[in-house]
């Protein structure tokens, strides 16, 4: 029950829903759009090659989600549970392939092993990067951080005292991972696989660099090439069945978990000796390091080398400044518009219809940004003209999308605070806002804040959105680079792909540095 | 008599979305000073009952009463919980983690000076034997520790009820008994009333004054524990506060017949009984007594407790001192003292 | 309540956050200004015009800047992709903000021309292009400059006298492997629909099922083709005539790729239009057309051949000399350039053929 009256409990529902509303419109502007589909045009969204991307885009995202955990387990574990050196120094190093656009992974992978590319110069043996496992590769060194995060969370969260009971009843160390850890970290897995997932299902940018056909592409060429939204739209609601069919797989993994124990400050397990075997523990870092973000760096250093068409540093620097508010707007706006569905979720996760509203927040998140941004300005245009042109609706696009981001860190963030806690305050006197403000706050901020850096993050190198709906005039670091990218201006790119990279880690190490010492684990 | 310091009258509190009735009809009288225990097994709502108490629940039907003011009811009156004054001592400790010791110690202290409080936080861990941790953290410390600390967050404000939710029940067994003589001494050494939910007999037992024995949601029965120990009205009180043994008889006023002979009892009754008879109220005899044999021995050194079965009867047997029998003797029983009558 | 590890870290922060704020408080303030340097000289600015343009900024930002200055028009413009720009117009309907759309291709402003959202230009404007095949036939939009399409060649792979004479020929084995194509691209769509319209219906399937088992790369888009030329990943891409130029511009060492025309009336020597529309529903249909105007100027039309050595359409003005081939000697064939709208008859077609 807890102290929350029924005006505040009414209030958190009501805008949990309308949060959960304002997700689901691209999905409702996709079918009004598709109402107005004529017969032909079923005829080839129905072909056979619906199938074909279909199973493509799928096996992807299978793929991809697969990789990105294999890759983050281990590295999330090297980084909280282990006494690798350097261990903070890597956490936020590994963070970094979130903020670069996956289109310049694909050129890197491209600049790397494509034809022509470097091992090609050298003559060494490469692999073949082009299609299915190019994709795969870019992809999954883009998209792991988010199991990273969601893991190295769920990792901080363990209670010492269990792993020591296992110990004391025979399990060797693995085997007391393998079965009391590995358990608690079927959440996190399922949290961060849908991320990965239907990030792999939006994605345009990485697949067409690398010739693979997805749903995504589809709906992209449907725009460009024909002008047609209403196939496009179409194309859009198969990639969100898809989208909610994984939802409702979800549901049978996922399901009611209640708080950790209630503040009874389980102690951290204690760190894993390497010794020897730390060679082992840097090469997994580096290596992953140098795919992840060594090889992007590298690339766009090179491009420092080729020569720049003209500078403008005015403009350059008005860019950056826009990217990191409106970057540090969406954060804001987006954390504070998913805590009442966090807070549900997390204290109501038996209830189905708080299971059903914090998967449907999800609907938008795979589908690709510019038809989300066309939903906006349909509705917005319509509805609110008087919004239209000024920001209010491009931050509402990045809540929109984002939102499953700030969510599932937020959800975590709730779940560490045990209610026990909030009652222990009142029983001492404290009132709801006393306890708001001296046990919940600090408690929850780790994991907001996380969750902020996360919207952060994607909101720095967000693009189609931001050309669509921005008022006009308004340039980031994301534009500039595609202003640049798009023409060949290679050299001019490089510049603000470099200030991206070097803001994003800066967030993300004010977000590590940030977590509370004692314990209290932020991301999730 | 003086007045109560807390009341519940026909306390009802339900529970979940089902709306499942945790807490019905229940009643109790708390005085100052007086230690009283809410015993029971798992889910018989006893932890309800105390939450309620403590405003963390709101209450269905009943009334609880606080210092002559209502705290809850059915009517909608519903004090806050942070006004109540009453400390909680909670089965986890929820201590703080962001808190040191001495945060957390203080935390109910956040309106007084900081002279004042610095006094009371010191006074407190003096008392509970946790100085020289005052800038620990809860992770820091071990379990028996988190509890003092627990507990001298509780009293630090001076409530006038302290209400204990399983305190102990967290803490490693050999633990429990030191810890709980120690809470003991410090509540008598501040004059705390208290509160304590436990399912531990022994814990209810030594703790406190009178116990209140529950089930299903409902009082059983109340009273001292020597009452409740010596003539439990149901076969569930007398199981739940020691060993016992129940044969059936038929009475014929001061005694019964019953497969173990003519039993006298406690309090004269007719017609077929259930009677409850602890284990130190027979003893074993070479000769004579009703006749059985040994099929169970646990010594303990100072007692040892056999298990004998007979004619129609199987019974635990308590001997202290000596322990001559073994496995497979024939022995015979014989009834010490009343046995109680069981109603229902 | 944490505390912080060290005083220099909080003071660090501190610092940290204080110069967060200066630069917030500025983003801010340059909400509504645009970021382009004001010269002193320029008159205050009254009126503003709303241009989208899916031409790049850097193609057309410098032009658009100068064009203000000259007339203290104060002009905003929304840059994105052609194709995103035209969903977005048509999405916005009689509300949009837009007064000009400038597109990449003569596709979109088809799209637009359909549903009725462009307004009619007036008889100087479309004076000022001669040659009908690039201005709209009902005269709602009209060219700015022209890009032919061509086959862009690796020097070092290719020997000039293997080099097509017509398009046809990509269909024999000889190329089996050595040909990149960017079927997403709106300009090779256009060039499928020429082929469709020139040849009939058969004849391009025919076309497209000889090259396709030649297994080409697909490529993005033009430039992605032009990389690899470089690289040597492909021998010979269908391109754009200006792409080269481009990409040679940006490299230091010589870049090992040409274009090669296809002969005269072949679908091959396709060129189309980029260009621009004024909408109907322009509020500030005066200067927008002014706008347009400026850009069929000769300062303009000259800044298109210097800058991406595209063709000018006006008749005054010559194309940039390392282009080496004027309009006329390219012999384009005689097309209705807005029956390339039927795009998305192309894109079915590709679909059903597996190219897209």
């Amino acid at each position: 029950m807890g102290p929350l009256g029924s005006i505040a409990r009414t209030a958190l529902w009501v805008a949990s829903c309308l949060v959960v509303a304002a997700a689901c419109l691209p999905g409702f502007y996709l079918l009004l759009r598709a109402g107005e589909v004529d017969a032909r045009a079923w005829e080839v969204f129905f072909g056979g090659r619906t199938l074909e991307l279909l199973g493509s885009t799928l096996s992807l995202a299978f793929a991809v989600t697969l990789a990105a955990t294999l890759i983050a387990l281990p590295l999330a574990w090297l980084t909280t549970l282990s006494d690798l050196p350097g261990r903070r120094a890597f956490t936020v190093l590994l963070c970094l392939p979130l903020a670069v656009p996956s289109f310049i992974h694909g050129y890197a992978l491209l600049a790397a092993f494509g034809d022509g590319g470097l091992l090609d110069g050298w003559g060494a043996p490469r692999p073949r990067i082009y299609g299915f496992w190019g994709a795969t590769f870019a992809l999954t060194f883009s998209t792991f951080p988010f199991s990273f995060l969601a893991f190295r969370a769920a990792l901080l969260r363990q209670d010492g005292s269990l792993l020591e009971a296992a110990r004391s009843l025979g399990a060797s160390p693995f085997e007391a991972f393998a079965r009391v850890t590995l358990p608690q970290l079927l959440q996190a897995f399922r949290a961060s696989g849908l991320l990965v997932a239907f990030y792999v299902l939006s994605d345009f940018g990485a697949v067409s660099l690398l010739q693979y056909d997805t749903f995504s592409r589809a709906i992209y060429l449907q725009l460009e090439g024909a002008f047609d939204r209403s196939l496009a739209a179409l194309w859009s609601l198969g990639l969100m069945a898809l989208a909610v069919l994984a939802l409702g797989g979800s549901w049978f993994f996922g399901g009611a978990e209640g708080p950790t124990h209630a503040g009874r400050a389980s102690r951290r397990p204690r760190r894993a000796h390497l010794g020897g075997h730390a060679v082992w523990g840097f090469a997994a870092v580096l290596g992953t390091l140098a795919a992840g973000v060594g090889v992007p760096v590298g690339v766009i250093v090179l491009w420092l080398t080729r020569a720049a068409d003209r500078w403008d540093f005015e403009r350059f620097w008005t860019a950056a400044v826009n990217s990191l508010w409106i970057s540090l707007l969406a954060a804001l706006v987006t954390v504070l518009c998913t805590l009442p569905l966090a807070w549900l979720s997390a204290r109501r996760a038996s209830s189905p219809l708080v299971r059903v509203l914090e998967r449907a927040a999800y609907a938008s998140y795979a589908l690709p940004p510019i038809v989300v941004a066309l939903s906006l300005v349909s509705f917005g245009i319509r509805a609110a003209p008087f919004l239209y042109g000024t920001f209010v609706l491009l931050v509402a696009a990045h809540v929109v999308r984002f939102a499953p981001q700030a969510l599932g860190a937020s959800r975590g963030a709730f779940l560490q605070l045990s209610p026990r806690l909030t009652e222990a305050g009142n029983s001492l006197g404290g009132s709801g806002l006393d306890v708001a403000r001296l046990v919940a706050w600090p408690l929850l901020r780790p994991g907001l804040v996380a969750g902020g850096a996360l919207v952060f993050l994607t909101t720095m190198k967000e693009l189609p959105a931001t050309l669509l709906l921005a008022p006009i005039g308004f340039s980031t670091l994301a534009t500039q680079i595609w202003s640049a990218t798009a023409e060949g201006y290679f050299a001019e790119a490089a510049l603000p792909s470099l200030l991206l990279i070097a803001l994003s880690s800066a967030s993300v190490a004010f977000t590590l540095h940030r977590e509370d010492s004692a314990g209290v684990g932020a991301t999730g | 008599m003086s007045e109560p310091l807390l009341t519940v009258e026909e306390l009802c509190v339900c529970l979940g979305e089902e709306r499942h009735v945790a807490v019905e009809d229940l009643s109790l009288e708390l005085r100052a000073e007086e230690r009283v225990a809410l015993l029971g097994p798992s889910g018989c709502g006893k932890t309800t009952t105390l939450r309620a108490i403590a405003g963390f629940e709101p209450v269905r039907g009943g009334r609880i009463s606080f210092e002559g003011r209502v705290q809850s009811d059915a009517g909608g009156v519903r004090v806050p919980a942070h006004r109540r004054g009453m400390g909680y001592v909670f089965q986890e400790f929820a201590l703080f983690p962001h808190l040191s010791v001495e945060e957390n110690v203080g935390f109910g202290l956040r309106k007084q000076s900081r002279a004042d409080a610095t006094k009371r936080i010191a006074e407190m861990l003096r008392l509970t034997g946790l100085e020289g941790l005052e800038a620990r953290r809860p992770f820091e410390l071990s379990g028996g520790q988190q509890q003092r600390v627990a507990l001298a967050r509780a009293l630090a404000p001076s409530p006038r009820l302290l209400l204990l939710d399983e305190p102990f029940s967290s803490l490693d067994p050999n633990l429990r008994g030191t810890t709980r003589r120690h809470t003991e001494r410090v509540l008598t050494s501040v004059g705390a009333t208290a509160l304590l939910v436990t399912h531990d007999r022994d814990e209810a037992m030594s703790f406190a004054d009178r116990l209140i024995v529950m089930r299903a949601g409902r009082a059983e029965q109340a009273g001292t524990p020597e009452e409740l120990y010596a003539a439990p009205r149901s076969a569930f009180v007398a199981e739940f506060l020691g060993a016992a043994n129940f044969v059936e008889g038929e009475a014929t006023g001061q005694s019964a017949r019953t497969a173990l002979g003519e039993v006298p009892l406690r309090v004269p009754a007719s017609g077929t009984v259930s009677l409850c008879l602890r284990p130190e109220s027979l003893e074993l005899v070479v000769e004579g007594g009703a006749p059985a044999r040994v099929v169970e021995r646990e010594y303990h050194g100072a007692s040892c407790i056999y298990g004998v079965e007979g004619e129609g009867f199987q019974v635990a047997v308590l001997a202290v001192g000596d322990a001559p029998f073994r496995k497979g003797d024939a022995v015979g029983v014989r009834v010490r003292a009343p046995a109680v009558v069981l109603e229902g | 309540m944490d505390r912080p590890k060290s005083p220099l870290l909080t003071a660090a922060l501190l610092v940290g956050a204080v110069a967060l704020l200066a630069l917030l408080a500025w983003g801010v303030s340059s909400l509504r200004t645009r970021s382009a340097p004001e010269s002193e000289a320029a008159p205050p600015a009254a009126e503003v015009l709303t241009v989208y343009s899916g031409r790049n900024e850097k193609l057309i930002g410098e032009l658009i800047e100068r064009f203000e200055r000259e007339t203290g028009i104060r002009v905003q413009v929304r840059y994105g992709e052609t194709a995103q720009l035209a969903a977005l117009l048509l999405e916005e309907g009689p509300r949009s903000p837009a007064d000009v759309f400038i597109a990449q291709d003569a596709g979109a402003l088809g799209a637009l021309a359909r549903s009725e959202s462009l307004a009619p230009l007036p008889e100087p404007i479309l004076a000022r292009v001669p040659d009908e095949r690039f201005r709209s036939p009902d005269g709602v939009w009209v060219g700015l400059s022209g890009r032919a399409r061509v086959l862009a060649y690796n020097t070092q792979r290719v020997k000039p006298e293997e080099l097509p004479r017509k398009v046809q020929a990509l269909t024999d084995p000889s190329w089996k492997g050595r040909l990149g194509w960017a079927p997403g691209n709106a300009s090779f769509q256009a060039f499928v629909t020429a082929l469709r319209l020139l040849q009939g219906e058969e004849a391009a399937v025919a076309w497209l099922r000889g090259v396709q088992s030649n297994q080409p790369r697909k490529y993005k888009n033009n430039t992605a083709i032009i990389e690899a030329l470089a690289r040597g990943e492909i021998d010979v891409g269908l391109v754009n005539h200006y792409y080269v130029f481009a990409a040679a511009k940006d490299r230091p060492e010589a870049l090992p790729v040409q274009n090669h025309y296809f002969e005269q009336g072949d679908p091959g020597a396709l060129v189309n239009v980029a260009g621009a529309g004024i909408l109907r529903t322009s509020r500030q249909p005066a200067l927008a057309e002014r706008f347009v105007q400026y850009l069929l100027g000769e300062s303009a039309q000259r800044y298109f051949t210097e800058r991406t050595f595209e063709y000018p359409v006006v008749a005054d003005i010559d194309p940039h000399e390392k282009v080496g081939r004027t309009l006329a000697e390219i012999g384009a064939p005689k097309l209705d350039l807005s029956k390339l709208e039927d795009l998305q008859g192309t894109v079915r077609l590709l679909q059903r053929e597996g190219v897209l």
